[in-house]
């Protein structure tokens, strides 16, 4: 039977880097359904690389009418996923929380949480009645521990994301279904793009291994959780730290 | 812009970030007078410094910094 992978956040510099890993060694069946918005243009090179595996949508997931749409085309299309990816968020913005900005706020819960929260209904119970699938998140190395100040928005969208994991896992664990999210420190992409260039240099000075995370680091941890093989761990928020943060 | 004006505007920067309109800057203020003056709170200064002179400052440029004096002398170097 042929995976098929749904990515939300699939133009992200982690979503293009995981798309190419999974595509290097996927079959020629295999689908992916890849959401952007506003930027499908950096999923060319893999769409001319992997024709007709790759089928790009472009999705407002903050719009709960054209997230129902994209899970209509993927029911119209007869496809059953096997693998939901979830990445996308808003950039992290660094405001004292006497300057917490809710409509942005309301934004991102819709991008980050109900989005997946929909999708999750949507496509689980197919998923569990074929009995196997894999769901995986991005969270945040801030949610263990002591989060940074000024973050609250994000670290309150990721924290929400991580209940979903758990109660997922434990629901879906007897239907061959395992949730997990990797959680990685201060990654280098275009997420960074407000994040302040003193704040990345001082978070990669701290870091124990003397640097901040690149996709290369998060991406072959997200392929385990992925695979066949990582059947048996479900519910786990991996830490892709370099150190900076420990369980 | 001359060294007062950078003094004043720096001054501004420090009230707004710590929420205190009756905060006054000498060269010799530091972290330790300052209750929520942190590591983090500095590249908050830093950044909105950064903005406001469109200046950009290097980590290593801003580690040894001991006070507001030693800030204000960079910032006026890196305007000049």
């Amino acid at each position: 039977m042929p995976n098929v992978y749904v990515i939300t956040g699939a133009t992200s510099d982690v979503g293009i880097a995981l798309l190419g890993r999974l595509l290097a060694t996927a079959n020629r069946e295999d689908v992916f359904i890849a959401q952007g918005c506003g930027d499908l243009h950096k999923l060319a090179p893999l769409c001319q690389a992997h024709p007709g595996q790759v089928r790009p949508f472009d999705v407002d997931l903050s719009d709960r009418a054209k997230v129902d749409v994209l899970i209509d085309l993927v029911g119209q299309s007869g496809l059953v996923p096997t693998h939901i990816i979830h990445l996308p968020a808003l950039p992290v913005v660094n405001v004292k929380f006497k300057n917490f900005d809710e409509d942005r706020f309301a934004k991102d819960m819709e991008i980050q949480l109900y989005s997946i929260v929909r999708l999750c209904k949507a496509f689980l119970p197919a998923m569990a009645k074929a009995k196997f699938g894999r769901v995986l998140f991005i969270q945040t190395s801030y949610t263990i521990g002591c989060p940074p100040k000024n973050t609250a928005a994000y670290v309150m969208a990721k924290s929400a994301l991580g209940g979903l994991l758990k109660s997922l896992a434990v629901e879906y664990a007897r239907f061959g279904i395992t949730v997990n999210c990797v959680a990685p420190s201060m990654m280098e992409t275009h997420f960074l793009q407000d994040t302040p260039s003193l704040i990345v240099q001082a978070a990669a000075a701290e870091n124990p291994m003397g640097r901040n995370a690149t996709p290369a680091d998060v991406v072959p941890a997200m392929e385990f959780l992925l695979s066949a093989e990582a059947g048996f761990i479900t519910g786990v928020t991996l830490p892709v730290t370099g150190g900076s943060a420990i369980v | 812009m001359d060294n007062q004006m950078i003094f004043d505007a720096v001054q501004e920067i420090f009230r707004d970030n710590f929420d205190d309109d009756t905060l006054v800057l000498t060269r010799e203020t530091c972290a330790d007078d300052i209750e929520d003056w942190d590591s983090l709170e500095q590249i908050n200064l830093l950044t909105a410094m950064e903005k406001k002179f469109a200046i950009k400052f290097k980590l290593e440029d801003v580690r040894g910094l001991k006070n507001v004096g030693d800030l204000l002398d960079l910032v006026v170097r890196l305007t000049a």
